[in-house]
């Protein structure tokens, strides 16, 4: 109950949101009446629909990531949570869901009309649907967290930012140079899985930082960043160990490249 | 822990706050008793705020700790919100929420909440319930933010400045307010303020902070009793030198007569001298001052 008084409170005020996304949904409908062919109309609005929609729900979780606790703790706003009886936990879950919630709700918003319009939805199998909420809903959530902890390290302006900035140099390098060598393989499944496995821990890293962040720094925004910045070092070195050690196994385990020509261009 | 220690509503021990090099509080020890009112005051800078903050559990001290109701704050902040009524300086709450909203959200967090009390206070204030929050005036704030505090009936009461920025009918009416609220249910009160004319009538401590040392931790009456306002006319042969045995808090001697404020004997017998009720503003003024040289 205390979680969605957190959301409900979250809501309040933004539901300007909601009409953005209607005026979105309408711009992707325009091309229904602009465009000549009537097949070609339905399948650009459609695309539009689903494009728009899902990048006006990452930007509003990018935004909301980016103000939903570091703007309250500039402004000394956080303390209205801290006096009241709210586990940390609830206060963080509560502004995720929020979040969350009003990117699906905008998004969907802007989606609907014109998959409904377009007919698109005759053509759509649940499991589809389900395929665009959830990628949806998933980068959400990544946009949201990972602006969270970017905007309590830069608004915190402390000298954790030299940790972060190494911490992100290395992830990032580390990253390419495991994928250097899974290409250097051909192994592009196991790239890609790769990529799933530290896009989910990174999330879960990210996640466990923002609630840290509220439990441990509170109302004090430099103590919160040290939380922040020590959590997603640990989690890049073990996202980048665990990475290491999956590329070593594929690459050991991975019968060797056989660079054969092809029979046509055999040379005499 | 002691059932007694348990009982006490504050209990700050030995509480030390330090932003980088600079110490904003240093050692602060003091407790406050059940139904007590404990007027925190000091300088702007003094380490209110600091210690405020740690009281609360939004910050943890960077030495000692503080428990209330013998539970350490900072790890039982959830239970313990559940029996505290905060009023910020700054009011804090979401500017873009309506009176009625916020008081359905803080409604909805408390077990205890008393919602025809809170509707009768937000009444006497005048509030206008849908007007978000951020448009309401400062005393609004301030008056909107007491009566959420008050909400949950709780077991105490902290406010940090809550005259502050108000107009006197205003703060009249927070005053009355506590007053009644003191009167009803006998709640334990800590305040930090700098209307110091203002919470004479109610305080029953006094806690004086200064440079993040607690300079003075003593009960009002004790106070006043201690130190005496004296004063003497032009035409009085006072030599400052007699008062030396009175242990002089504070002098000053001119053409005007002079005026001094003592801390032990009695003035009274010293021919010339006019003993003077001393006012808080006075005695913060004075025992401050004398910091103030001392350091």
């Amino acid at each position: 109950m205390s979680i969605l008084a957190v959301t409900r409170r979250e809501w309040t005020g933004r539901r300007n949101v909601l009409l953005v996304a209607i005026g979105f949904s309408i711009i992707s409908l325009l091309s229904l009446y602009f465009e000549a062919d009537p097949k070609l109309a339905l399948e650009k609005a459609s695309f539009m629909g689903v494009f728009s929609g899902t990048a006006l729900a990452w930007v509003i979780a990018l935004l909301f990531g980016a103000t939903m606790v570091s703007r309250d703790l500039e402004e000394r706003r956080f303390g209205f949570f801290l006096n009241q009886p709210l586990h940390a936990g609830q206060i963080f879950l509560g502004k995720v869901l929020a979040g969350l919630g009003l990117a699906l709700l905008a998004g969907l918003l802007t989606t609907l009309p014109s998959v409904l319009l377009s007919g698109l939805w005759r053509q759509l199998a649940l499991k589809d649907v389900g395929s665009i909420v959830g990628v949806g809903l998933a980068g959400s959530l990544v946009l949201l967290l990972f602006f969270h902890a970017v905007s309590i390290q830069v608004r915190s302006r402390s000298l954790w930012l030299l940790l972060d900035l190494v911490t992100w140099t290395a992830f990032f390098a580390g990253v390419r140079w495991l994928s250097l060598r899974l290409m250097g393989a051909w192994a592009f499944q196991d790239l890609v899985h790769l990529w799933l496995g530290l896009l989910a821990g990174g999330t879960l890293g990210l996640g466990i930082a923002g609630y840290l962040q509220v439990a441990q720094g509170r109302a004090d925004l430099q103590r919160g960043h040290r939380w922040v910045s020590v959590t997603l070092a640990l989690t890049a070195g073990l996202l980048l160990l665990a990475g290491w050690v999956d590329t070593a196994w594929v690459l050991k385990h991975r019968p060797p490249v056989a660079w054969t020509s092809q029979p046509g261009n055999r040379s005499r | 822990m002691t059932s007694q220690a348990a009982s006490l509503p504050v209990a700050c021990h030995q509480v030390g706050v330090r932003y980088g090099r600079t110490q904003a509080l240093d050692q602060a020890s003091f407790q406050v008793e059940p139904g007590q009112v404990y007027a925190l005051l000091g300088r702007n800078g003094s380490g209110k705020t600091s210690l405020v903050r740690c009281l609360l559990g939004h910050q943890k001290p960077t030495a000692g700790r503080v428990d209330l109701f013998g539970q350490d704050v900072w790890s039982a902040r959830q239970a313990l919100m559940h029996r505290v009524g905060v009023v910020a300086e700054e009011p804090d709450a979401p500017p873009i929420m309506s009176t009625r909203q916020l008081v359905r959200f803080c409604g909805s967090l408390y077990p205890t909440w008393d919602q025809a009390g809170v509707d009768q206070r937000l009444g006497r204030f005048r509030i206008p319930m849908d007007l978000p929050f951020g448009r309401l005036s400062r005393g609004q704030k301030g008056q909107v933010s007491l009566a959420l505090a008050l909400g949950p009936k709780p077991s105490l009461l902290v406010l940090d400045d809550p005259t502050l920025g108000l107009d006197a009918v205003a703060r009249r009416e927070v005053y009355d307010e506590l007053l009644g609220e003191l009167g009803e249910r006998g709640t334990t009160v800590l305040i930090t303020t700098h209307d110091l004319a203002g919470i004479e009538g109610l305080a029953d401590r006094i806690g004086i902070l200064h440079q993040g040392r607690l300079l003075v931790d003593a009960s009002l009456e004790d106070l006043k009793a201690r130190h005496r306002k004296v004063s003497w006319a032009p035409t009085q042969a006072v030599d400052p030198a007699d008062l030396v045995p009175f242990a002089p808090l504070w002098s000053r001697a001119g053409s005007l007569g002079g005026e001094a404020i003592l801390t032990q004997g009695d003035p009274s017998q010293v021919p010339g001298l006019q003993v003077h009720p001393l006012s808080l503003e006075e005695l913060f003024v004075a025992l401050v001052g004398e910091a103030e040289v001392a350091s």
